[in-house]
This record gives structure tokens, C-alpha cells and sequence, in this order.
């Protein structure tokens, strides 16, 4: 009887610890990343698709959806617009225990800074060239979104933007729109 | 009561660590080794080896010291991060390891040193490797 | 069979252009691979404005060499810092890392890297055999088949891998909904241009998919949360003992008859294969209790199947045309911007593609085995440059990039529009790969289906009634209908609904952009 038992058990004991560290991989991996958000974000996303789903399927109706001997411009547009539109009503209603959304956090608001920088290079690149809006982008992110020191942002930015004119000007002859 | 110790795998390190060794035997206060990498990047070559901390605290229990090893994660300062660990251990002295640096090199590279030394709030004693 | 064109593939492949993009795409691939972060769809979808200027062959020889070489790098960070690089490399790590602990890290890249080497290679011979056998049978199909196929190709990435099926389905309806903006080719009517010039000839697919990929990612790794620094490495004797290769095996040989078959699939590809394979070899072993505590079989059998599902999910997308997963949908991008169509004929029109990329994974794979082994110092050196300094790097280089493609400041705007949007879908549990693929297949089935129901004089039921697309038809249908059974059998027999190993949980949770889970499998 203990003959039989014991290497079952050692066996189980043993599985555990894999299971152990699966487990403490997952939860490593998770640790990365901000906290799931709740129903309500699943509602949320469940709503904005399902303006979208209507949104389109009122549109589509606007082009004419003819028939099926002589379908009309809207006619793929709307079917595909309805599929978005019951998936979107059975995500919120089915959706909301799911754990695959997270929360916005403080850190969100980097991002959102790093988008306003993006838009800043685009409208400021035909108006004075490259470089400076490039070197601006890459002082904000180094400086305000990685924490990096005033010492490691100078040098990392010139250096990278001197690259990227070496390399787009210089070798490679790419029009972009540039000061020098 | 304790004693600090800033701690590198490098000559300057490990001389900190002999002398910070030496001062905790002397005035029979535990020892805490803190040995903080840079936030972010997946490796760094600053962080101990689970080896190696356990190197550390056969060497300091080797000496007859209570022996903690920290490893803190630091963002923009490592003085920053150092000074609040001494707060949280209540430090008396802060023992680091002291680099000869030419005066570009630390022009350009800053001296985590010198902001330790100006910011602490308890004495710090800054040690040479031995040559 | 005929075998000029396979020597003239290899006679281009030979080309010293074409060997320096494979062993740059290789290259890219591994640092990738090994960084946490950005994964091969990112980068494959950053660098499409570089294949703009260069022949289409070259093009995809680099960006393939770029999508294998990746799954080889993830292995790297999994084995010496358990940290999965790519989510292919997930299972890697339960026996990777135990190996290196005991200080076998050496023999578990060693067998890595040749388990890669040999499913590769099984790979590509398997696809040189199999494609042009294939793309012969495909010349049969009419639109009704590409329509139900293109459909079937959608719904399976969207549905087969890790959750958040019906979030996955929905992305990919809007991506069809992004498709039909612009001119109607049946009609002439303009589609949801809200009377802008710049959409009157659709969304372009560049800035769709490096914003989306790209940018999506790149922002959506702003929020990442390092908490964990690991010590450097060290990786001393390189290489598996005999006894590590003959133990090994058997696994590779079933790692690699897994990963063919299922980076065949749509929805398939590196990460399933790797799962399989790893619980193909545990339920097979003698002492399965060796599993998670360095058996070797762990590490050989995942990596060699991931290696050869990334190879043979090429298989659909060279001869149907229809892309298996995200990456193969920036691929399928990428050659009609070369002017190049995807489909059957392509074996017949454009053989030098063909052969040209198939041949050029032998020599990806040799580059790889021969590179992996000496440069693992320095790929783990890579990982020491904080992702805060890499982040605004790819930024810049995905902004001027979008922007050399048509000297087009609507471009930028556009990739960021979508990088937002590709941003939020993450956070919001939505995958944006099956969005790209929709997007890239959505004129194709619109148009097949309109050419269809042509053909049909209107009547929907011709799809029923002819073989093929009848078939697949019903295929779409099993599709759809098997979760929902599997639930409510569940549901009857009290057990939970949701059923997953927690190997599939860890992988789940893997980083480098959501491109490489399973449902849009990029790694």
C-alpha cells in the first residue's frame, strides 16, 4: 500500500512545483502591465463598436444597397456593418466578466503626452524641416516619458537625429523636408 | 543603528564592502548591502547574481555580522534611492566605493558619488579600491 | 517534377544583394526576437517603407528572414533570463531556464538552434513539395471559393487561440468595414469618404499596418511596468552533449511533422505549435516529471516547431493567397505594393518570388544555426539599453518612414490616428491583427462575393451548391458553432467554461505586442 502511494505522491508533490512556477511566470508576466479594468470598460468597448456597427449600417443604407441580381455600392458594407453590430450587443451583454482590458493609470497620461509630440512632429515637419521637430520629440520622450537624466537626453538626442541625417539625407538622398 | 553599504561587483565595491565588514564588527551593528540597478531595461549588468549575494553574506556572516542584501530598483537617482533605504534602516554610516575619475570623465558622467556625499543625512565614509 | 525553377530560385537567392537582405532580415529578426517589446509584426510593418525601393524578391527574403529569425531570438531571452521574448518561446522557458540553472544554458540554445535548423528545414522542403501542388488545385477555384476562403481565413485567426474570440471577430468586421472605404470599383460610388480627397482611393495599407502594429505597440509599451532586473548571464560551453542529441530526437522529428501542419492553419502558427509540441512530449515521456526541471526534450521540441509553423504558414499565403496570421498579412501587403498579386498564379507568373523566398529560408536557416551560437553574448548585451531610449527611436523611424513613402504629411497623421486606435484595442482587449488581415483580404472577398452572386444570377445558395466553397462553407460554420457547443456541453456537465493549462495561461499573458499571441500570431 505505501509502496504504491509514495511515488504517487512524490509524483504530486513534483507537479506542483511546475505548476508553481507556470503560475509564477503568468503572474510575472502580468505584473508588467497595469490592472485589469472592470465591466465597465468591457460595456464601454462593446458600445463604441456598436456606434460604429450603426454608424455604418445607416451609412451603407445612404449608398443603396440594390439587390442581389445588382447589388449596390452599400450592400457588403451593410451586412458586414450588421455583423458589428449584433456582435457588439453580444459583447455587451455576454462580455463583461472577461480580464482582458486594463485600466488607465497615471502612466497612461505619458502615452497621451507621447501622442501630442507625435502630432507636434507632424504639423511642424513641412513648416521647418525635420530635425528640430525630431530633436524635440526625442528630448521629450528620453527626458519626460523614460526619466532618463538632462546628460543621457542631449546626447542621446543629437546623436540619433545626426544619424537619421546621415543616413536619410546624406546616403540614402530620400527627400524630407529639412533645414540644412 | 546600521550600517550601509553602496554596493557594485567592482574593485571599489567589494573594498566598500570589506571596509563597511569592518565597521559593522567594530561597532556590532547589523550590516545592510544595497545593491540597486537601474530600472527598465531587462538586464543589468549591475545586478547581483543570486550567487553572488550569497558570496556577500558568507563573507559578512564569515566576520560575525547580521547581514541583509537589498536589491532596489532605482529611476533617476541612485543617491535618491540609497538615501531612503538609509532612512527606512535607520543608517548611521553610509560606506561607498570611490572611483578615480579624470575631470571630463566626470564632466560628462556625473558623480553619483558627489550626490550621495552632499545629500546624506549621516556621515559617509568613501573608500578607495585597493591598488 | 520540374526542377528549373527551384535552381533558378536558388540562383537568386545566391545573389550577393539577396544574401546580404536574408542575413539583415535574419539579423533584425533575432534582435528582435530577443528585445521585449516589439515583436516581427511591429518591425515587418516599421520597415515596409524600405521595400519600396527594392526588388520584391528581396523584399520578402528580408522581411521572412526577419519573421523566422525572431523565433529563434525569443529563445535566447527565455532560456538565460526566463523571460519569453516572444510568445512562441513561452514553453521554452519551463525547461530552458531550469537547464540553465544547472548550468546547461550552453546545450539548450545548442539544441535550440538546431531544432530550429532541422523544422526549418523539413519546413521549406515540406513547402517546396507541397505549394506548387496546391496553387495547381487552386487554379480550379473561382470567386466563390476565394470569397468563402477569404472568409474562413478570417474567422479561423480571429477565433482559434487564447480568448477574447468575440473582440477578435468584431476588429476584424470593422477591418472589413475599413475596406470598403474609398471608390466602389463595381460602381464608381465613393464609400465613407465624407468628401476627403485623400480616402477617395481607399486607406492606404501602409500607414493602416505600421500604425496599428507599429505605433500601436510602441505606445502601448509606454505603460509597461519594469519591475524586474535580472543579472547578466553567462553562457559558457555552447554546445549539446551527444547524449543531449540523441535524447532529442524524437522530439524534433514531432516538432517538426507539428509545426508544418499546423502553421499550415489559419490562426495555427508558431505559438500553438509550440504548445502542442511540449504537451506532445510530456505525455509521451517515460518520466514525465522530468518536464519543467530541464528535460531537453522540453526545450528541442517547442523551438523546432515554432521554427517550421512559421516556415509552413508561408504555405497559404504563396499559394492562395490568402495570409494565415498578421505577419503573413503585411507580407500579402507587402507585395501588392510591389505590384505583386498573391494567389495561385503566382507560382506561374512570378517564379522567381516564388522559389526566390522559399529558397531563401534554407539559407535564413543556415545563417541562423551558424550565427545563433557565437552571437548570444551579444544579443544578451542588447537587452542591457533601457526600452525608454528605443521607444522614441522607432517612433522617429516609423514617422519618417510613413512619411518618404508619398511625401505625405496625411500619411503621419494617419499611422497615429491608427497607433491611437491600436493603442486603445489593446487596452481594450481587442487584437489588432485580425483587424490588418480582415482589412487586407476585404476587397478580395467583396469582390469575389459581388462576382459571385454575378454569377449566380443573384442566388446565394450557388455557394452551397458548388463542391468546394460548399465545403468550405461548412467549415466556416463548424467554426463558428464549436465554442458555443463546447460551451453549453461544459455548461451540461458542470465543468468550467472556460478550460486552460496553465501553460496556455502564461502564454496568454506573454509579452511583445499582442501581434504575437496566438490569434494573430506574429512570432
Amino acid at each position: 500500500m505505501s509502496t504504491t502511494s509514495e511515488p504517487a505522491r512524490q509524483q504530486a508533490a513534483e507537479v506542483d512545483i511546475l505548476e508553481e512556477l507556470k503560475a509564477e511566470l503568468a503572474h510575472d508576466l502580468e505584473e508588467e502591465r497595469p490592472p485589469h479594468a472592470g465591466p465597465l470598460a468591457q460595456v464601454a468597448a462593446g458600445l463604441v463598436t456598436l456606434a460604429l456597427g450603426v454608424a455604418g449600417m445607416v451609412l451603407a443604407l445612404g449608398y443603396g444597397l440594390g439587390s442581389l441580381t445588382e447589388p449596390g455600392p452599400g450592400l457588403w458594407p451593410f451586412a458586414v456593418a450588421v455583423a458589428v453590430t449584433a456582435l457588439s450587443i453580444a459583447q455587451i451583454v455576454f462580455g463583461r466578466e472577461a480580464q482582458d482590458t486594463e485600466q488607465f493609470t497615471r502612466s497612461s497620461a505619458l502615452t497621451g503626452l507621447g501622442v501630442l509630440s507625435l502630432i507636434g512632429l507632424a504639423a511642424l515637419l513641412p513648416v521647418i524641416g525635420f530635425e528640430v521637430p525630431s530633436l524635440v520629440l526625442m528630448v521629450i520622450w528620453l527626458r519626460f516619458l523614460g526619466g532618463e537624466s538632462w546628460r543621457l537626453t542631449a546626447v542621446i538626442s543629437v546623436v540619433t537625429v545626426a544619424a537619421f541625417y546621415a543616413l536619410f539625407v546624406l546616403a540614402l538622398s530620400i527627400p524630407l523636408p529639412r533645414l540644412i | 543603528m546600521t550600517i550601509i553599504v553602496g554596493y557594485l561587483d567592482t574593485p571599489e565595491g567589494r573594498a566598500a564592502l570589506e571596509t563597511g565588514i569592518a565597521e559593522a564588527a567594530l561597532r556590532d551593528l547589523p550590516l545592510v548591502v544595497v545593491n540597486s540597478p537601474r530600472r527598465g531595461a531587462p538586464v543589468d549588468v549591475d545586478m547581483l547574481a543570486p550567487e553572488q549575494v550569497s558570496a556577500i553574506v558568507d563573507r559578512a556572516t564569515d566576520h560575525g555580522v547580521r547581514v541583509e542584501v537589498r536589491q532596489p530598483l532605482h529611476g533617476d537617482s541612485l543617491a535618491e534611492t540609497l538615501e531612503s533605504v538609509a532612512r527606512e534602516v535607520d543608517a548611521s554610516l553610509v560606506v561607498i566605493g570611490l572611483r578615480h575619475r579624470s575631470p571630463v570623465g566626470k564632466l560628462i558622467l556625473g558623480s553619483t558619488a558627489q550626490r550621495i556625499l552632499l545629500d546624506a543625512s549621516v556621515p559617509v565614509l568613501a573608500v578607495k579600491a585597493d591598488r | 517534377m520540374d526542377f528549373t525553377p527551384i535552381i533558378d530560385g536558388f540562383g537568386i537567392v545566391l545573389q550577393p544583394t539577396n544574401l546580404l537582405y536574408c542575413l539583415v532580415g535574419v539579423l533584425i529578426g533575432m534582435l528582435i526576437g530577443v528585445l521585449p517589446g516589439l515583436g516581427p509584426a511591429a518591425t515587418i510593418a516599421i520597415l515596409l517603407p524600405i521595400t519600396y525601393g527594392i526588388e520584391p524578391v528581396s523584399a520578402i527574403i528580408m522581411l521572412a528572414g526577419i519573421f523566422y529569425g525572431a523565433q529563434y531570438g525569443g529563445t535566447i531571452t527565455s532560456v538565460l533570463l526566463r523571460l519569453p521574448g516572444e510568445a512562441s518561446s513561452v514553453v521554452t522557458v519551463f525547461d530552458g531556464f531550469a537547464m540553465a540553472k544547472q548550468g546547461r544554458a550552453g546545450a539548450a540554445l545548442g539544441i535550440a538552434a538546431i531544432g530550429s535548423f532541422i523544422g526549418g528545414t523539413v519546413s521549406i522542403i515540406g513547402l517546396s513539395v507541397l505549394a506548387p501542388v496546391v496553387a495547381g488545385y487552386a487554379l480550379d477555384f473561382g470567386p466563390p471559393e476565394y470569397a468563402a476562403l477569404g472568409l474562413l481565413g478570417v474567422l479561423l485567426v480571429s477565433t482559434v487561440g487564447n480568448g477574447g474570440k468575440l473582440k477578435a471577430i468584431i476588429a476584424a468586421s470593422i477591418g472589413l468595414l475599413i475596406a470598403t472605404v474609398g471608390r466602389d470599383t463595381f460602381t464608381g460610388a465613393e464609400r465613407f469618404t465624407f468628401a476627403n480627397l485623400n480616402l477617395a482611393d481607399g486607406i492606404d495599407f501602409v500607414p493602416i499596418a505600421m500604425g496599428l502594429f507599429g505605433l500601436g505597440e510602441i505606445l502601448y509599451n509606454l505603460e509597461e511596468n519594469h519591475k524586474k532586473v535580472h543579472a547578466p548571464a553567462k553562457v559558457t560551453k555552447v554546445w549539446p552533449s551527444r547524449k543531449d542529441l540523441s535524447d532529442s530526437k524524437g522530439a524534433i522529428a514531432r516538432g517538426s511533422g507539428i509545426g508544418f501542419g499546423l502553421g499550415v492553419l489559419p490562426g495555427g502558427g508558431a505559438v500553438l505549435s509550440s504548445l502542442v509540441a511540449y504537451a506532445v512530449e510530456k505525455r509521451r515521456a517515460k518520466q514525465p516529471e522530468r518536464f519543467g526541471r530541464g528535460a531537453i526534450e522540453g526545450v528541442a521540441a517547442p523551438e523546432t516547431a515554432n521554427n517550421a509553423a512559421a516556415t509552413s504558414s508561408f504555405i497559404p499565403l504563396l499559394t492562395l493567397g490568402i495570409p494565415a496570421n498578421a505577419t503573413m498579412a503585411l507580407m500579402f501587403g507587402a507585395l501588392l505594393i510591389q505590384g505583386v498579386q498573391p494567389g495561385p498564379q503566382l507560382v506561374d507568373s512570378h517564379p522567381d518570388i516564388f522559389w526566390g523566398v522559399i529558397n531563401s529560408m534554407y539559407i535564413g536557416n543556415i545563417l541562423l544555426l551558424i550565427m545563433s551560437i557565437p552571437m548570444v553574448g551579444i544579443f544578451v548585451r542588447i537587452l542591457r539599453v533601457r526600452p525608454a531610449i528605443l521607444a522614441p527611436i522607432t517612433a522617429l523611424i516609423t514617422m519618417l518612414g510613413v512619411y518618404t513613402v508619398n511625401n505625405s504629411v496625411f500619411d503621419i497623421y494617419l499611422v497615429i490616428v491608427f497607433g491611437v486606435v491600436g493603442y486603445l484595442m489593446k487596452k481594450f482587449g481587442f487584437d489588432p491583427g485580425p483587424m490588418v488581415l480582415a482589412f487586407v483580404l476585404g476587397t478580395l472577398i467583396e469582390s469575389s462575393a459581388r462576382q459571385s452572386l454575378l454569377i449566380f444570377g443573384g442566388d446565394p445558395t450557388g455557394f452551397v451548391s458548388r463542391p468546394i466553397s460548399g465545403t468550405i462553407l461548412a467549415a466556416i460554420l463548424a467554426v463558428v458553432l464549436f465554442p458555443l457547443v463546447r460551451k453549453v456541453i461544459r455548461a451540461r456537465r458542470g465543468e468550467p467554461a472556460d478550460v486552460r493549462t496553465p501553460e496556455e495561461a502564461a502564454v496568454s499573458q506573454a509579452p511583445a505586442e499582442t501581434p504575437d499571441r496566438e490569434t494573430t500570431e506574429a512570432k
